[in-house]
């Protein structure tokens, strides 16, 4: 099998690269692991997405199912479901599927694999391991697609999006959710949900606390829980003692990067690219989740349909670009996708987020001679929100720093 | 008539196991009891999966004796049940050139062979990154690693294949001397048995005072680890120990053989609990940079905790001088994986006095099947043949539902979501089974012909999922 562009993964991100690599003449495959394309919207039964893109509001379903259809209508776009990529070796993948192994060969790559939800382990939660520790989307599988109920009495771990979008549909389920822990002084979901999924239901939000010891031998019993310090020590004097019988964590998301031999960005946990969204492997594109973790679906679809078209562009050897320059960022910022941008024809997006909290300031892009290249307007944002920032390619003649500055 | 089995063996741990698998090759009619839903659930579950070299005993132990024997042993018995042990050899590091030849002397006195003291320099070719204030250690080339349960788990099958009998579930509740046998009562049923070895770990005091035997005083030393994830499996080629204390032989690092990283254990008194606690994880976490730099700890993807039982110096290996006929086994701590071919061995012929020797028709089991330790020419052989194969569940480790529905169909089924996982490692990946977890309670639940609300995670009511929504 030869295709000029590949996907791999058919979620938001990878559906919405493979529709514009096919519009723009470029023979696609999307390969996706599950039984049908949407990724994890497929479980994500709530709205509230599709509001920037098709400024509509929607359910994950419904917004996959938009998508769908603008895959089921390009010609030039292949699907293949069920399919397992096992390896990647430059351009081409290595697949597994029931009709045995075999290897896509293609001209350029997209890597739209999304994210893993961290782990109990990843937190280093004590105590005894016993049934009844799930994360949150696992938790959202069972519950949407399976149909079924992970628990009864349930404490939640963390304010990730997902969790607290999971506190309500189990409590809409009959559970009773006994409190939402979040060890930072700040919730990390949107605060859209912060009101709709847990104050609309009375579920307590206790912030600098988190779970000290796991209880239980066959299924969960309880946990002691309490509050931490500014240095997130747990402060043994506020430990109580809190019964349950399951745990539900939403405490951060991991680009998935299994498949991924590159150097890999400790801020972001993904690899390095550029502002075509090109990494250091020539014709590897990566989008979405998998390059870092974005926190509406609206942006992921943007972003793949941005890899998409370049890298149908490069594989049809259309892609020109400028000088290459570095960007990098003052602390206040805590990353940019990308971290090199060039000189050249149209804009080029970065993507960041702040540290902390930032109101009324401007966010200024400054060349190496601390000139002002561009600059935008921030009335306030959140760490947990993403911003964007776009600046003409022909405005770069030098490496880059995106800085706060104030009014 | 009611059967009677030439030995009954309480406890499904590693050593059990192989004497139980022993006992069968060898001809004899054993049962193998054990109260937990699984074998490999105990300490044999939860530990750091080494064969020891066995320079660390003191001479003249059983510890010593028999390790340095089990060592010898364990090639053989991996081969024979096609179970990965990997001779990677192991390092004791430290600041004290005494003690590292005194822990060399030692392994020449326990009759250990390929000891090597090595200074920094040649430490440094072999471990890059050992700490600035290491400057020697001692390298001994025999030590190897294993996959501690799935070895405990294919002697237990290999024992059911040799006409061995398994009762899991069973809680013991009398045993009782009825003419020439021992008449065992419980959860499941009357078992009979001319002879009894009591190798229950943790429980051997309970069967000890329900057979009458010797009980013994028992101290629990609770040992805490870290799993790093697979991307680290480079940083150490072989275990390295700092040099040993009193409290044992310290924070060691080891490569597992499925490329993961362990650190660990702490040696703390303790219940019988296998909990994990800030403190425990902590103190792991000063330790490790004394020893080697890169061990990058925020890297891990799962913490646990075992529990060593420990009677004394040495192991307690003994004909009961209460109760005719009862073998007991006590405080099999480390090196307990390590000397286990050898306990065996030794109780079968030394204290039973029985035939050790595998009978000439003595059956193999069939090996667990893993697609990616296979070319690609014979896995699409194989998905040809069942496609199954071809559709994989648990993408951290690669398994699909065909070895997943084969680990299920075993001599011994296992009937929860944790004897799947340390059949075919399906969970025990990165994502900790958030991906695939509901996969496999579906497809056990199917293959055992059970309900998905009656799948457990290990233990009795420790139930996966509540049923259906809206309540059943």
């Amino acid at each position: 099998m030869k295709y000029d562009v590949v996907v791999i993964g058919g979620g938001p991100a990878g559906m919405s690269a493979g529709v514009e690599s096919s519009r723009n003449g470029a023979k696609t495959l999307i390969i996706e692991r599950n039984p049908f394309l949407g990724g994890i919207l497929k479980q994500c039964i709530h709205n509230g997405f599709g509001l920037h893109y098709f400024k509509e509001e929607f359910t994950g379903p419904e917004y996959a199912q938009k998508f769908i259809e603008l895959v089921n209508k390009e010609k030039n776009l292949d699907v293949l479901t069920n399919t397992f990529v096992t390896k990647i070796d430059g351009t081409n993948v290595e697949i597994t599927t029931e009709f045995g192994k075999k290897v896509v060969e293609a001209k350029a790559l997209v890597l739209a694999m999304g994210c893993r939800e961290r782990t109990a382990g990843n937190i280093l939660l004590t105590g005894s391991r016993p049934s009844g520790i799930f994360t949150a989307g696992e938790a959202q599988r069972l519950v949407n697609i399976q149909g079924k109920l992970p628990g009864k009495n349930v404490v939640v771990l963390g304010s990730g999006d997902i969790g607290l979008v999971m506190a309500r549909r189990l409590t809409l389920q009959g559970a009773s959710v006994k409190a939402v822990l979040e060890i930072n002084p700040t919730t990390s979901g949107l605060r859209r949900n912060i009101v709709q999924c847990l104050e609309d239901f009375n579920i307590p939000l206790l912030l600098k606390t988190t779970i000290f010891e796991v209880v239980g031998k066959n299924r969960v019993e309880g946990v002691y829980y309490g509050s931490v310090d500014e240095r997130y020590n747990k402060i043994e004097a506020t430990k109580k003692f809190l019964p349950c019988d399951t745990i539900i964590l939403s405490v951060g998301l991991v680009p998935e990067t299994d498949l991924i031999d590159m150097q890999i960005n400790p801020k972001t946990k993904s690899v390095f690219v550029n502002d075509y969204l090109q990494s250091e492997k020539e014709g590897v594109f990566v989008c979405g989740n998998v390059l870092h973790v974005h926190d509406l679906v609206d942006n992921v679809s943007m972003e793949g349909a941005l890899a998409g078209k370049n890298a149908s562009d490069y594989a049809l050897n259309r892609l020109k670009k400028g000088k290459q320059y570095a960007l990098s960022h003052s602390t206040e910022i805590s990353y940019t996708v990308p971290t090199m941008i060039h000189s050249g024809e149209g804009t080029a997006v970065i993507k960041f987020r702040v540290r902390t909290k930032i109101t009324k300031s401007y966010f200024v892009l400054k060349n190496a001679k601390g000139e002002v290249v561009a600059k935008k307007y921030v009335m306030a944002c959140l760490p947990g929100e993403m911003q964007t920032f776009e600046v003409d390619r022909s405005l770069i003649n030098s490496n880059l720093v995106l800085e706060v500055a104030g009014l | 008539m009611q059967k009677v089995y030439d030995v009954a063996v309480f406890g499904g741990g590693v050593v059990g196991a192989m004497i139980f698998s022993d006992l069968s090759r060898a001809g004899y009619k054993a049962v193998l009891i054990e109260k937990e839903l699984d074998v490999a659930t105990g300490m044999s579950k939860a530990n750091s999966g080494l064969v020891h070299a066995g320079f660390d005993a003191k001479p003249n132990t059983l510890k010593a004796i028999l390790n340095v024997r089990g060592n010898k042993m364990y090639p053989a018995v991996c081969k024979r049940l096609g179970v990965k042990l990997k001779n990677c050899g192991a390092f004791v590091v430290g600041d004290n050139l005494d003690a590292v030849k005194e822990l060399y002397n030692r392994g020449m006195q326990n009759g250990v062979k390929n000891l090597f003291v090595l200074n920094r320099k040649e430490l440094l070719s072999a471990l890059p990154n050992i700490s600035d204030n290491i400057t020697c250690g001692l390298f001994a080339k025999d030590a190897c690693i294993v996959d501690p349960y799935l070895l405990t788990i294919c002697l237990a099958e290999e024992g059911v294949v040799n006409g061995g009998a398994v009762a899991l579930d069973y809680q013991t509740s009398s045993v009782i001397k009825k003419g020439n046998a021992f008449e065992i009562s419980g959860s499941r049923g009357k078992i009979l048995a001319r002879r009894i070895i009591n190798c229950a770990g943790a429980g051997y005091n309970d069967i000890a005072s329900l057979i009458g035997s010797e009980q013994y005083q028992t101290e629990f030393r609770r040992g805490e680890y870290y799993v790093l994830d697979n991307s680290e499996g480079n940083i150490v080629p072989s275990t390295v120990f700092p040099l040993p204390t009193k409290a044992g032989k310290g924070v060691l690092v080891t490569p597992t053989v499925d490329g993961n990283i362990l650190v660990g254990p702490t040696s703390y008194e303790s219940d019988y609990d296998t909990k994990t606690t800030d403190f425990g994880l902590q103190d792991i976490r000063a330790k490790v940079p004394l020893m080697l730099k890169n061990v990058n700890l925020s890297k891990t993807i799962r913490v646990f905790a075992g529990v060593r039982v420990i009677t004394g110096d040495d192991f307690i290996i003994t004909n009961s001088k209460k109760v005719e006929n009862v073998c007991n086994i006590a405080g099999i701590c480390s090196p307990g994986l390590s000397c286990a071919p050898a306990i065996s061995e030794y109780v079968i012929k030394k204290l039973l006095g029985l035939e050790y020797k595998a009978k000439a028709d003595a059956v193999k089991i069939k090996p667990y099947l893993r697609l990616k330790d296979l070319s690609i020419t014979a896995q699409n052989k194989l998905i040809k043949q069942n496609p199954d194969y071809g559709k994989i569940v648990c993408k951290c480790e690669g398994i699909s539902v065909g070895e997943i529905v084969d680990a299920i169909n075993r001599p011994i089924r296992p009937v929860t979501m944790d004897g799947v996982k340390r059949r075919i490692r399906a969970g025990m990946g990165r994502c900790q089974g958030g991906f695939c977890s509901d996969k496999v309670a579906r497809i056990l639940a199917k293959e055992n012909k059970m309900k998905i609300e009656d799948v457990v995670k290990e233990h009795k009511g420790g139930y996966y999922l509540f049923g259906d929504l809206g309540g059943r």
